[in-house]
């Protein structure tokens, strides 16, 4: 197909340009071509914004030079001649868009600056396709209902389980289905140090210490090794897919870091793995670590993440994926844009 | 593997149908079906004797099925009626008197604890590994139990998923 005459622009802001938004801008850079050929759109980023820079143009900015200032000078002011000090709403105001692409740190405290953004965004009658889970941890419906009221489009598949398809697949693919609960492993970092506590029998001091020289682990692990990331997404699935209107506090959280190496090997001489495990129903909002059988569905090692949907006409639905990762991340917010393109443009 | 089991079924038209209908779509096969129609009880029931074939997991689907119907089930052989569950607890174990830990889940009615195995390690936490015998609808029970004591304990509990 040729769309050469009916040819529409979506330009896009990307908020936060930290590895999640340089990786939008690379899938970007890459799929530009087949987005223009498949659905007759053409891609402009005319913004993107760090913490206290940004770059800004109408007629839209070079994917990859964005992406190679941020790395050389880990300020986006820096980009040739678009480059300035706007930051934060100032940088929505600026410019004409049509969708921002928000990416800011997680916030759970108060949502932060991830909410503010959306909130503007829709308010400006702009769609939003986030991967912050902070705000929507706290306040689901408020950010839903806005935008309905404002008649928007707001996708979120990248702020649970990364790149593995959850919320749309439920949503879109499973739509016959009642979905009566989800468990899964949702955290990548926690299922990599339990993994290798497993096959190696360490202590989980030493796999915390060797994971964060890796940069598997945050220098600060707290919000994977308790679960407080998992929690949040637990929050995303019950309120999106479950209809259960909880929020962060409705969700009982134990982490992985009083799970000792005797533990696990008790678990395996009886055919068990311990798993940092989510388990999102009516009955239960909870995060904990659990007993899963070797060979089962939850079997599954390194960062990975997954989860299994429980469903009464397809039975049991389970999938894998790379529950984090620069240009992985991306690749659900890009999808996730593509389905407002098809809706929409 | 085979099942036996007898069901309390009403003797009235239809009944036998609706029991034997959900058999085959859950992938078990019915081997024979005894029927005594001269031993009736007070509600009007009769004792119906199926045998079953199929994998462990589908002739499990069928008792969960039966229950859902709130059919009686009155006798079913070993396998299936007891599951096994297991549990993991962590922390200040023997400190915080094993033997107390395992008679409250022995206390439990068709529960009773078959296995036990723990790690010490010194002046640290302990791990225990406790494999639980229970019968089939008491599994959400024994969780909540152990969740209770581990609580009162301050004992970290890992449950099967
Ligand atoms: N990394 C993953 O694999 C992954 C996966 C799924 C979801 N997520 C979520 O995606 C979001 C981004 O993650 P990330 O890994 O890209 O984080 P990151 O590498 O820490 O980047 C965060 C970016 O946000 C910028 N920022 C901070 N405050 C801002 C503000 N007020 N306005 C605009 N930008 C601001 C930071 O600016 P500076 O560059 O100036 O510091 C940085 O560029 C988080 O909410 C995270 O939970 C991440």
């Amino acid at each position: 197909m040729k769309f050469s005459d009916t040819m529409k622009d979506c330009r896009v802001i990307i908020m936060g340009f930290g590895a999640v938004g340089q990786g939008v801008a690379n899938a970007i850079s890459l799929k530009k071509e087949m987005i223009k050929e498949e659905y007759g759109v053409n891609l402009k980023i005319v913004a993107a914004a760090d913490s206290s820079t940004s770059a800004i143009c109408q007629e839209g900015l070079d994917e990859d030079l964005l992406v190679k200032t941020k790395k050389e000078t880990g300020k986006l002011k820096d980009y040739p001649e678009y480059g300035g000090d706007k930051s934060n709403i100032d940088v929505l105001e600026s410019v004409d868009y049509d969708c921002l692409f928000e990416a800011t740190p997680t916030n759970i405290i108060d949502g932060e600056p991830g909410r503010s953004l959306t909130l503007k965004a829709f308010s400006e009658g702009k769609d939003v396709v986030t991967s912050n889970k902070g705000y929507l941890a706290l306040n689901f419906n408020e950010i839903i209902e806005a935008a309905k009221e404002n008649n928007v489009l707001f996708r979120y598949e990248a702020t649970v389980g990364g790149a593995m398809p959850i919320i749309n697949l439920v949503k879109d693919t499973l739509s016959s289905c009642n979905v009566s609960s989800i468990i899964g492993i949702l955290n990548g970092t926690t299922n990599y140090i339990l993994s290798r506590m497993t096959s190696e029998g360490s202590s989980y001091e030493d796999i915390l210490r060797e994971s964060q020289e890796l940069g598997i682990a945050e220098t600060n692990p707290e919000q994977d090794v308790e679960g407080i990331d998992a929690a949040c997404k637990t929050v995303i699935l019950a309120n999106s897919l479950l209809s259960i209107p909880a929020t962060y506090s409705d969700v009982s959280v134990d982490g992985i870091s009083s799970i000792t190496s005797e533990a696990i090997d008790l678990a395996k001489r009886d055919g068990y793995l311990i798993k940092l495990i989510a388990e999102v129903s009516p009955e239960n909002l909870k995060v904990s670590p659990r007993l899963v059988k070797e060979g089962s569905a939850y079997d599954v090692n390194g960062t990975l993440n997954m989860a299994t949907v429980k469903t009464d006409l397809a039975g049991d639905v389970s999938v894998i994926g790379l529950g984090a990762g620069s240009i992985e991340t991306a690749s659900a917010m890009l999808t996730d844009l593509i389905s407002i393109l098809k809706l929409k443009y | 593997m085979r099942m036996d089991l007898v069901l309390a079924v009403l003797d009235v038209p239809g009944q036998l149908v609706r029991v034997l209908e959900p058999i085959s779509g859950l992938g078990a096969n019915l081997v024979t079906v005894i029927h005594k129609r001269d031993v009736k009880d007070d509600k009007g029931k009769i004792p119906v004797q199926l045998t079953l074939e199929g994998k462990r997991e589908n002739l499990q689907r069928v008792i969960e099925k039966f229950r859902e119907l709130e059919i009686t089930i009155l006798e079913m052989d070993g396998f299936v009626k007891k599951i096994i569950v297991s549990t993991i607890l962590i922390g200040h174990i023997v400190d915080s008197d094993i033997r107390d830990t395992m008679d409250k889940i022995n206390k439990l009615e068709g529960v009773y604890v078959s296995g036990f195995d723990i790690q010490l390690n010194g002046e640290n936490k302990s791990s225990a590994l406790i494999n639980i015998e229970a019968d089939l609808d008491k599994k959400q029970l024994v969780f909540d139990r152990v969740e209770e004591i581990a609580n009162e304990k301050q004992l970290l509990m890992i449950n099967e998923v």
